[in-house]
């Protein structure tokens, strides 16, 4: 799961992971957990539907829709069938999901674990929430099971649990910026991870980090102006990097105008990590 | 009569920055102005002099003309249960597991509390101008639909299909239609739940008139309401910034103009390393080119398709922490609308 603070490039560097996994041949699912756009325009496509789609060999990516992932999740998850997507229950039960906590989140972690109990994916990526949201994305399973006393939905919420937990079956991966509210809230971020404990430590991944400028030289003209605002940023960003040190660092990218080609970088990076 | 700025926009393009930025200019122009902030970045808020998270405007100590209030959401959420309910309903509701779980977690309670708030302090008529830094959620679009999906949220499809319609008294009697759906629901989530959401529901709508009413209100402030949309030249804030030319029209709100941060000199495009230039000099100014090079078509085609009014602001390396400094942020603006904020440009 990707997760990180809004225009930090969540969805860059899940599509990054995904292209990643595809070149080392492995079956990758990545999946749009938030609303739709970013992950698509990342791997160049037009809009992604529920039912995964092959966008080159080995590498398939859908969009979470609430309503559908309801009712496959009481299809096949709770045994209850013949329902609807437009019908009163699928109706009533997405007014509950926007009231009551956890619902909403659940059907949506339920669905990313089902694909990794399916035998379909070698790795499932999931551009996740961002980390104002992670919280109660991830307590999902522990709220459903406060409140909720008994009955099915509650014994599945048990078994997320420990899916999320299990080190060797769920990563979560944090993408920071070097500035100050990026970093606060990834600080934020981390304690609450560290306290409740519903998942391993997660990586965290520092993105558009600026290389230092070699020559100190500052003559006249754009040259030398380029230069300045390089070692600015590169001085400003150096006073977040030490307070939060990353586990990996990626480039800023100067120039890359497509979605696409950011994506293709990324995967490039992601190689020279391992 | 108090003019209404709201600054909107993806999160982290440097709403707030803005905001406070224009603020100041505003303030030192002779207008009593007011700046609502949610969250800020803790030198910004130094800067402002709000270190207190409350919903209290305060009067900056250098600037007798600059005001700033710092939003707490979730309390102005409260408000709504003690504004709208009677005592003994509202004290049931703050109690309540869901509606802690709705006013932390409703996607459009923060946006809905930004904008009550905002509205209050606008009809207060004690400021010349009132700029509002709204949340970041749906990249500032669900502001201005936050009221409306309150009044559906309290007004309650749900609620309305589980009583089956008109209020049935504090027990809620499920309809008969919905019978069948909801032993279905009783053996998924356990027995009671629905129940007890339904017993929530129906307090939160001795709200309903009310929080209808408080919305209409609120939706009439936000339509009298300059807009501002800022984004930085990146393709994800670029993407929430032309919902507001696609989505907006029924919210009748048009911006006034797209205000692009962290703008590179126009000039480097085009500029070449003298001779005798060093490699690392030559490579830096071509990499930055490259980049001054991205934003302008992106500004371009966003203009061009969409017919906006594009302003930008210059990229300053380290973020402003006084008052001087938020000042100098838009010396370069003059390609803002400055006039619809009661001001000329320079």
């Amino acid at each position: 799961m990707v997760s990180g603070k809004g225009g930090a490039g969540r969805s860059a560097v899940t599509a990054g992971l995904a292209l990643l996994g595809q070149r080392r041949g492995l079956r990758v699912l990545a999946m749009e957990m938030g609303s739709p756009g970013g992950l698509s325009a990342h791997f160049g496509t037009g809009p992604l539907e529920f039912e995964p789609m092959e966008l080159r060999p080995g590498l398939h990516a859908m969009q979470m829709v609430r309503s559908d992932a309801l009712l496959e999740y009481l299809a096949l998850q709770l045994g209850i069938k013949g329902l609807t997507r437009f019908g009163p229950f699928a109706r009533a039960f997405d007014a509950l999901a926007t009231t009551a906590p956890g619902i909403r989140e659940i059907i949506t972690i339920g669905k990313a674990i089902w694909e990794v109990r399916e035998d379909r994916w070698d790795v499932v990526i999931a551009d996740a929430p961002p980390t104002g949201q992670l919280g109660s994305f991830l307590r999902a399973p522990v709220t459903i099971s406060e409140l909720v006393p008994s009955g099915r939905i509650r014994t599945q919420a048990e078994t997320m649990q420990d899916m999320l937990r299990d080190q060797s079956l769920t990563e979560l991966v944090v993408v920071s910026l070097p500035e100050e509210l990026p970093v606060t809230e990834t600080e934020e971020t981390l304690a609450w991870l560290a306290k409740e404990d519903l998942v391993s430590p997660p990586t965290v991944i520092a993105n558009r980090v600026l290389d230092e400028l070699t020559d100190p030289d500052t003559p006249p003209g754009p040259v030398g102006e380029a230069a300045q605002l390089h070692r600015s940023l590169w001085a400003e960003q150096q006073i977040w990097l030490k307070r939060l040190p990353p586990d990996h660092s990626l480039p800023y990218l100067h120039g890359v105008f497509t979605p696409g080609e950011v994506a293709a970088r990324m995967a490039d990076e992601f190689e020279m990590f391992t | 009569m108090t003019r209404t700025v709201l600054i909107t926009g993806a999160g982290g393009v440097g709403k707030t920055t803005v905001a406070a930025a224009l603020g100041v200019k505003a303030a030192r122009s002779g207008m009593r102005t007011l700046v609502v902030t949610v969250d800020p970045a803790r030198r910004l808020a130094t800067a402002l002099g709000v270190e207190e998270l409350g919903n209290e405007p305060q009067p900056h100590a250098d600037e007798p003309e600059l005001w700033a209030a710092m939003l707490d959401a979730s309390a102005s959420w409260r408000a709504v249960a003690t504004r709208h309910a009677d005592p003994e309903v509202a004290a049931r509701l703050a109690d309540n597991e869901f509606f802690r779980a709705a006013s932390e977690h409703f996607p459009a309670s923060q946006s809905y509390a930004a904008a009550d708030q905002a509205a209050t302090f606008v009809q207060a008529q004690a400021w010349d101008l009132v700029i509002v830094d709204t949340p970041p959620s749906g990249g500032g679009i669900d502001f201005f639909a936050a009221p409306a999906q309150m009044a559906d949220l309290v007004g309650g499809r749900l609620l309305r299909w589980i009583t089956g319609g008109p209020l049935p008294g504090r027990r809620a009697f499920y309809n008969l239609a919905a019978k069948p759906v909801l032993r279905i629901a009783d053996s998924v989530l356990g027995s009671d739940l629905l129940e007890r959401v339904a017993e929530f529901l129906l307090d939160l709508r001795t709200t309903y008139d009310g929080v209808a009413q408080r919305g209409r209100e609120i939706e009439r402030v936000l339509a009298s309401a300059t807009v501002f949309v800022v984004t930085t030249s990146d393709p994800a804030p670029v993407r929430e910034a032309i919902k507001f030319y696609r989505e907006l029209p029924g919210l009748a709100v048009s911006p006034a103009a797209v205000i692009f941060n962290r703008i590179l000199p126009e000039g480097w495009a085009e500029a070449t390393a003298p001779p005798g230039t060093s490699v690392v000099l030559e490579q830096n100014l071509a990499r930055w080119a490259a980049e001054t090079l991205r934003q302008r078509d992106t500004r371009e085609e966003f203009s061009s398709r969409y017919g906006a009014h594009i302003a930008t602001i210059s990229w300053s390396p380290k973020p402003p922490t006084d008052l001087d400094g938020l000042a100098r942020l838009l010396d370069d603006s003059s390609d803002l609308p400055w006039e619809a904020v009661g001001m000329r440009a320079g």
